[in-house]
């Protein structure tokens, strides 16, 4: 079948098809219909793929063939691993450098001073590293080619 | 029985993210089979369309606080569908069309429930099945709009947002899926779709 020799923007038909066009685009492809026997037939058989295929029916497996719950693969249980042993680690260095200020009683002024310091610097890597890590975990688009 | 997530379903939503085991399982359940649906007709592989859904069921959850309850759930969950399916996609992309030709041999897409014309089912279904295995061999861009318009029922704005592609773009991709499929089955013989339509009804 040729396709129409005219000047009209086929793509309208699909468009109106699915009831996406403006009020004035829509009228201008319901009058080109009217007049043009091809646009007319391959609108007419894009409607019938569109009914067909709406009205298929799809079998999924059954409730028990498959997990229904959310369930962690490997990777996911690795990383929660991770995650773990890097903030029992930095719990251990904090609980450790606590101690140290609390037992050395002779300099306590100038290690809570580098303490608080180092604290400071280390709440704020952290946190730049959690928006970091947050950000790329949710970026739907991360893995498409742009 | 239909994949589609009902759009009022927030009511199930806000009691998921109250942490409501119930809940959880059921839209678990819900958007299980949705996500399946959707990774088999653009996959074409079962066992990778079951792997697909469980990992976007998965990342569903866990990102389900962060969901923003007042949108509908569909274009979300697609969105994640068709991230993890394009990624198996390009590691399975040799045993596709094989696969895909044996789950139609077996009868799926599966025959809707029978009206009173049994001669106007069998057709449909036959039609159906044509469709589906063109669809196979549309390219993915267009595969991928076509299942999405075509049989989730998404918008043009919710199909962009999916896909990550401007919103007028949608119109001209989907048109020239739709040209593909329909030149796809002319070629192969199809002569049903000349043939006068409104047997289910005018739009």
């Amino acid at each position: 079948m040729s396709e129409p020799q005219h000047r009209f923007d086929e793509a309208l038909i699909s468009g109106y098809l699915d009831g996406e066009l403006t009020q004035g685009d829509d009228q201008r492809v319901r009058l080109h219909l009217e007049d043009c026997t091809e646009c007319r037939n391959i609108a007419g058989q894009m409607r019938k793929l569109k009914e067909a295929t709406m009205t298929s029916e799809f079998q999924v497996p059954e409730d028990t063939q498959w997990d229904e719950k959310p369930r962690g693969s490997v990777s996911g249980f690795l990383s929660r691993f991770g995650w773990m042993i890097a903030i029992a680690w930095v719990v251990a260095i904090i609980g450790f450098v606590i101690w140290q200020v609390a037992t050395d009683t002779e300099n306590l002024l100038e290690a809570v001073l580098v303490f608080g310091l180092w604290l400071g610097f280390g709440l704020v890597f952290l946190s730049v590293l959690i928006d970091r890590l947050k950000t790329y975990r949710t970026d739907p688009y991360r893995r498409i080619e742009k | 029985m239909s994949a589609r997530i009902p759009r009022a379903d927030r009511a199930l939503l806000a009691q998921a993210r109250d942490g409501k085991p119930e809940a959880r399982e059921q839209l678990a359940r819900r958007v299980g089979r949705s996500a399946y649906v959707f990774a088999l007709q653009i996959t074409g592989t079962p066992e990778t369309a079951r792997d697909v859904a469980q990992d976007g069921v998965l990342r569903f959850f866990q990102h389900l606080d962060r969901f923003d309850a007042a949108r509908p759930i569909d274009p979300w969950l697609y969105q994640i569908v068709c991230n993890r399916a394009r990624d198996l996609m390009r590691r399975e992309r040799v045993r596709r069309h094989e696969s895909l030709d044996a789950w139609l041999e077996q009868g799926h897409p599966e025959a809707a429930d029978p009206s009173a014309d049994p001669a106007a089912d069998a057709e449909r279904h036959d039609l159906q099945r044509q469709i589906w295995r063109a669809i196979s061999r549309l390219p993915e861009a267009h595969r991928e709009i076509f299942v999405l318009r075509d049989y989730h029922d998404l918008s043009y704005r919710e199909i962009a947002e999916v896909l990550a592609i401007p919103q007028g773009t949608v119109m001209s991709r989907l048109h020239a899926a739709r040209k593909g499929l329909r030149e796809i089955l002319i070629d192969e013989g199809e002569r049903s779709l000349d043939e006068p339509h409104g047997r289910r009804g005018e739009q």
